[in-house]
Order: C-alpha cells, then sequence, then structure tokens
C-alpha cells in the first residue's frame, strides 16, 4: 500500500444496507484499512465491546439503533471509544449535521461520497488529525 | 442459605396472568415514571380502545424505551388508521422517530400496501428513502413489485439506491435490464454504478 | 458458474441469497462447506411445505405470513439437544462474574436483603434449572452465605412434566461428572438416573407463554435469566415482545443469557450489551437511562 497511515488501521462500517457496506467496505479495504462491517447501531456497539477500532464509519437511519443513538453508545461508558466517527447520510437537513457532532461524531457527509473522498477522510482521520471537515 | 424455593408446590405451576384495568393503563401512559409507561404501554396489547391515546402519545414520548414499547403495541393492530398515522413520522426531523416508525410500518403488511401511492409519490425523498427501508423487511408479495417501481421511477438517486438495496435479496437475473437502466439514468453516482456491477454475476445464476 | 443440486435444485447463486436470508433472520452463519447440510435440509422443507422448487418456496418464506414454515426451516438447520451443563461457559461466567456482580449491586454480602433469584426460560425438560443448582452447589463459595432462588418456566406442559420427574438417561447425563452423579442423582434403572429430591424441591417450575405480557408480569426481580435458542424462532413483533417481558421480568442491572449464536442486537435495544471474558451478556440498566 502506498498510504503508510491507512495500513492497518482497522474501521468498522456500519450501515442497514448491504450494498453501502460492501461499497465502503470494498473501498477502504482497497486502501490498506482492516475492515469490519455491522448491520445495526446494536450490532456496532456489541462489535466495539470486542474490538479497539480506530475509525467508524456511522449511517443515520438504521433499524433497531441509529446512528446518533450508536455515536452516543460508542462515547458513554458501555463502549468508552474516543475513536473518530464518521457519519455517512442520505439526510441533508438544516440541523442533521450539529445532531451528528452533538452525539460525538468527528465528520458529518451526506451521501453519495465518492470513493476518493472517503479514502481520504479516513486517512486523515486515523492518522490523528482533526481539521478535515 | 443456599438453594431455596419460594413456595412448595409439587406440580408446575399455571402462572395466572395480571391484567390491570385498561383506565388504569391509559392514566399510566403520561406517568412520570418511564417504567410505568413502559409496562402501559405492553399491557395495553390488543384493546382497540387504547389506539387512539397510544397513537397520541407517539408524539410526545421522548424515551426510546417507552416508544420501542408502545410501536410495538400499535403495529400488533395493523389496522388503517394506525398505519396512517404512524406514516405521518417517516418526516420526522428526530432519526430515533422515524427509523422506529418505519421499523414498525415493516410489520404491517396488511395495512401498509394502502399508503403506498401516497408514499411513493411524497415530495420529500427522505420520506420515500424510508419507504424503501419498509420494503425491505415487509413481508408482503406484492413488495418486490413495489420496490421495482421505485427503482424504476423515482427521480431521487438516494431512493432508488435504497430501493435497490431492498430488491436485490429477492432480485432475479430478470430483473437486470431494470438495474442497468437505473445506472444510466444517474450516470454521475458512483456509489449506484459499483452497486449494480457487484450485484450483476450473482443475479445471473437466480430463478 | 452455477450448479444445480438434484432435489432443492439450488444454484450458487441461490445458495448465498439464502445464506444471506438465514444470517439476517438468525445471525446463523452458514459456510460453503456446509452446502450440503443446508441444501439436504431446505429440500425437506420445501417439501414439508407442499412447494416443488425453491424458488416458490423461498418467496413464500420471505413475504408470507407463515410463521410454520420459518419455524420448520430453523427446526431442521440447528440443533435442538438439551443436555446437562450445555454452553457451559455460560454458566462459568454467572459463577466468575455475574454473581458477583449481582451481590455488590445489591450491597454485599451483609446488606442484601431477599433471595438471588435465577430463571430458566424455557426451561424445557429441565436439564438447563438442574446444572444451574450442581454447578451454584459444587462451585459457588458463597452458597452456604446466599439464598438462591431457582425458576425454570416453558410453555409446554409435558416437558414441565418431565422436568418435574427429572429422571435422565445417557444423552442428558454424558456431560456430568462421576463424583456428581453420585453425589447428585439416584438410579432408577434401564441406565436412568433421576435428580435428587433436594435439589427438584428447591427448583420452581412455571407454565408461561414468554410471549404473554400479563401472564410474565409475574415475573419479577430476577437477578439472572437465561433464555437460550428460543427468540430465533419467533417472528419480528413477537421476539421483541418477548424481550420486553424478559426486561419487565429482570431487576434492575440484572443479567440476560442468549444461546452463543444468537444476539439482542437483531431483537431489541432495550439491553445494555456487556462483555465478560467469557462472553457477551445483556443487562437490563440502572436508573433512569
Amino acid at each position: 500500500m502506498t498510504s503508510d497511515t491507512a495500513t492497518g488501521a482497522r474501521v468498522l462500517v456500519v450501515d442497514d444496507a448491504a450494498t453501502v457496506r460492501l461499497y465502503h467496505t470494498t473501498l477502504l479495504g482497497g486502501a490498506g484499512f482492516a475492515v469490519n462491517e455491522a448491520a445495526n447501531g446494536l450490532e456496532a456497539v456489541e462489535a466495539a465491546l470486542g474490538t479497539d477500532f480506530d475509525l467508524f464509519v456511522v449511517d443515520v437511519n438504521m433499524p433497531k439503533m441509529n446512528g446518533y443513538a450508536c455515536v452516543e453508545a460508542l462515547r458513554s461508558d458501555t463502549v468508552g471509544s474516543d475513536a473518530p466517527v464518521v457519519m455517512i447520510s442520505t439526510e441533508d437537513r438544516p440541523g442533521d449535521a450539529d445532531r451528528a457532532y452533538q452525539a460525538g461524531a468527528n465528520l458529518y457527509l451526506v451521501k453519495p461520497v465518492a470513493g476518493d473522498r472517503l479514502v481520504r477522510v479516513a486517512t486523515m482521520l486515523t492518522a490523528g488529525k482533526d481539521d478535515v471537515a | 442459605m443456599g438453594l431455596v424455593r419460594k413456595q412448595a408446590p409439587q406440580q408446575p405451576e399455571e402462572v395466572a396472568p395480571e391484567r390491570p384495568p385498561a383506565e388504569t393503563l391509559l392514566r399510566r401512559l403520561d406517568d412520570p415514571d418511564t417504567d410505568l409507561r413502559r409496562e402501559a404501554a405492553l399491557g395495553l396489547e390488543g384493546i382497540a380502545e387504547a389506539v387512539p391515546a397510544l397513537l397520541a402519545r407517539v408524539h410526545v414520548e421522548d424515551d426510546p424505551r417507552v416508544l420501542e414499547s408502545i410501536l410495538i403495541t400499535l403495529a400488533a393492530h395493523d389496522t388503517d388508521e394506525v398505519a396512517g398515522s404512524l406514516a405521518v413520522h417517516l418526516a420526522s426531523d428526530e432519526a430515533a422517530l422515524r427509523t422506529a416508525v418505519a421499523a414498525a410500518l415493516a410489520t404491517m403488511p396488511r395495512s401498509v400496501p394502502d399508503l403506498l401511492p401516497a408514499l411513493l409519490a411524497a415530495p420529500d425523498h427522505d420520506v420515500r428513502v424510508m419507504t424503501a427501508m419498509i420494503l425491505a423487511d415487509l413481508p408482503h408479495p406484492d413488495a418486490h413489485v413495489w420496490l421495482l417501481r421505485m427503482v424504476q421511477d423515482d427521480p431521487h438517486p438516494n431512493v432508488v439506491t435504497g430501493a435497490i438495496d431492498a430488491l436485490l435479496p429477492s432480485a432475479t437475473a430478470d430483473d437486470i435490464p431494470l438495474l442497468e437502466h437505473a445506472v444510466q439514468r444517474f450516470p454521475d453516482d458512483p456509489f449506484l454504478r459499483f452497486t449494480v456491477q457487484a450485484a450483476l454475476p450473482r443475479l445471473a445464476g437466480t430463478a | 458458474m452455477t450448479t444445480a443440486t438434484a432435489g432443492a435444485g439450488l444454484s450458487d447463486a441461490d445458495f448465498t441469497r439464502f445464506c444471506e436470508y438465514f444470517y439476517k433472520r438468525t445471525g446463523i452463519h452458514f459456510t460453503p462447506g456446509k452446502r450440503y447440510f443446508v441444501d439436504k435440509r431446505i429440500e425437506t422443507c420445501i417439501r414439508n411445505s407442499r412447494y416443488d422448487n425453491f424458488a416458490g418456496w423461498f418467496a413464500a418464506l420471505r413475504t408470507s405470513d407463515r410463521g410454520e414454515m420459518a419455524q420448520d426451516l430453523i427446526n431442521q438447520l440447528t440443533v435442538n439437544e438439551t443436555y446437562f451443563l450445555r454452553e457451559d461457559y455460560q454458566f462459568d461466567a454467572m459463577l466468575n462474574t455475574v454473581l458477583p456482580s449481582v451481590i455488590a449491586d445489591r450491597g454485599g454480602l451483609q446488606r442484601m436483603t431477599g433471595p438471588v433469584k435465577i430463571l430458566s426460560l424455557p426451561c424445557s425438560t429441565g436439564e438447563e434449572p438442574y446444572s444451574i443448582a450442581l454447578r451454584l452447589l459444587e462451585e459457588w463459595d458463597l452458597i452456604d452465605h446466599v439464598d438462591v432462588e431457582i425458576h425454570g418456566a416453558d410453555i409446554d406442559s409435558e416437558v414441565l412434566a418431565k422436568a418435574s420427574h427429572a429422571s435422565y438417561g445417557e444423552r442428558s447425563l454424558h456431560r456430568v461428572p462421576k463424583a456428581w452423579l453420585a453425589k447428585y442423582f439416584v438410579a432408577v434403572g434401564a441406565g436412568r438416573y433421576q435428580v435428587e429430591d433436594g435439589i427438584r424441591s428447591a427448583v420452581t417450575l412455571h407454565r408461561v407463554n414468554i410471549c404473554d405480557t400479563a401472564s410474565m408480569r409475574a415475573f419479577r426481580d430476577y437477578d439472572v435469566i437465561f433464555c437460550r435458542n428460543v427468540l430465533i424462532y419467533f417472528d419480528e413483533l413477537s421476539s421483541r415482545r418477548a424481550a420486553e417481558n424478559l426486561y419487565g421480568a429482570m431487576r434492575p442491572g440484572g443479567y440476560l443469557f442468549l444461546g452463543h449464536s444468537e444476539s439482542m442486537s437483531r431483537i431489541s435495544p432495550i439491553f445494555t450489551p456487556t462483555r465478560l471474558p467469557e462472553g457477551l451478556v445483556y443487562q437490563r440498566p440502572t436508573g433512569g437511562n
């Protein structure tokens, strides 16, 4: 891999849509990230209890536990993760991004996200930079 | 100390159901204690007279656990009144409410089909995205047909990709032309192109 | 490439599609190595539900309200055995982590009032609640300082009658150490052993439907519930209601064990998952969160 910052960082892709998980997993996997998947917020919380992820890529509209509640749970004592979170949503209403940051996300993107942008953002966030928004 | 038993019946006990009066439970729907509200909503199972109060509570309930219990009881009614009143919340700014309501509607195969013409024509594309989510899980033989229609006609790419995601588990080789047409309709959407390309080889072998 | 098998006529693509459906429905994942097994069992299900091909059967399974089709499928593809000390690692978790935490939460040995309450639901023919009793008596150092109530419940009165009689053959007993067999069982002939009276009378048995909220209201303040391998059988609304009823039966801070392939993440958001050294358990949260 060319990107030394990305190689090996562990990412959890959280989305109820199998097609979105495949897209994000293919992009990030191709860039050298080690990617796991979860189909809703609860699965993400359970996965994060067993593995220290370096980055979470989280959808908003999911059954069982939505993206905001998921990020809140990741940040709470239940999991206690301070790894960066990118939320990716179809929603582009005013206030959505604020809600994401309030929950503890580091970045809010609106679908569809071009492949190179997602990889760039993931690489920067896992390299410890927080000024990409 | 050690192992003890509560009473001493020799045979397995038949549990006696406890049914507090409906008026008591209806009153508790507004109690400040979340456990009482949650239990009241569950206890109102199957009581048609409680439906309006439960529907009204959906508008104001801010505890996710209580909302979950209200929706379990409401969804079991599967009537036009319940489905129509719940569908209003698909447009909610609260993600917790709109996703919980979508999950409830996905368990209402008797009443949701009548709502679909309105939902598919909703001016807010976010409502149509939620509709694709409902159709993904709705146990109804026509769900597939409705999703085909969304893939074919919906003007918003995020609705089309949502409908394709919901469609793929039941899609067959017959649906390949429709998927290819969707890519042509939105040539600039990288995700849509990727999704269809990834799905085609698998569809080729399905009956 | 697609290869069709004789009976079910599943192509590779159909097999993949089926496995994705079954994973989403139950959390159980089949690798391609299980192909022959899965094909055979699906064939049986197609026959049982009077369809003549995979496509028709699979469409009906996914889109109809016919719950018995899903039940038959899960029965065919899962192991329904019950025997003493099955999934023993969860009893390890109970002894090592859960019970110490329960006692601490309830104010410690000196200050806690009332017994520790443990529920096995469904308890089937009784192997699970009696296993809990055996492990507590043999391996929990606090058993002489704490009162423990063990309850078993099931919807089926026939299995409850067997649980009450508590006589078992080799199949049920193969994991029970010889010394425990000698100490806690009585030989009743024909290779069968009956749980001794002291333990039998310490386990309270109830008949209840886990999906019936009014009946489940009788179950309160349990510290530990084992609810293994039953929620996967229920449809969406029934499994959510069953989860609510379990929640209502638990003390805040109480622990819930599901079967090893099960996850509450497919069912309900109301519990808090907790990872113990022995695996995942669920807690009813304490306080107002």
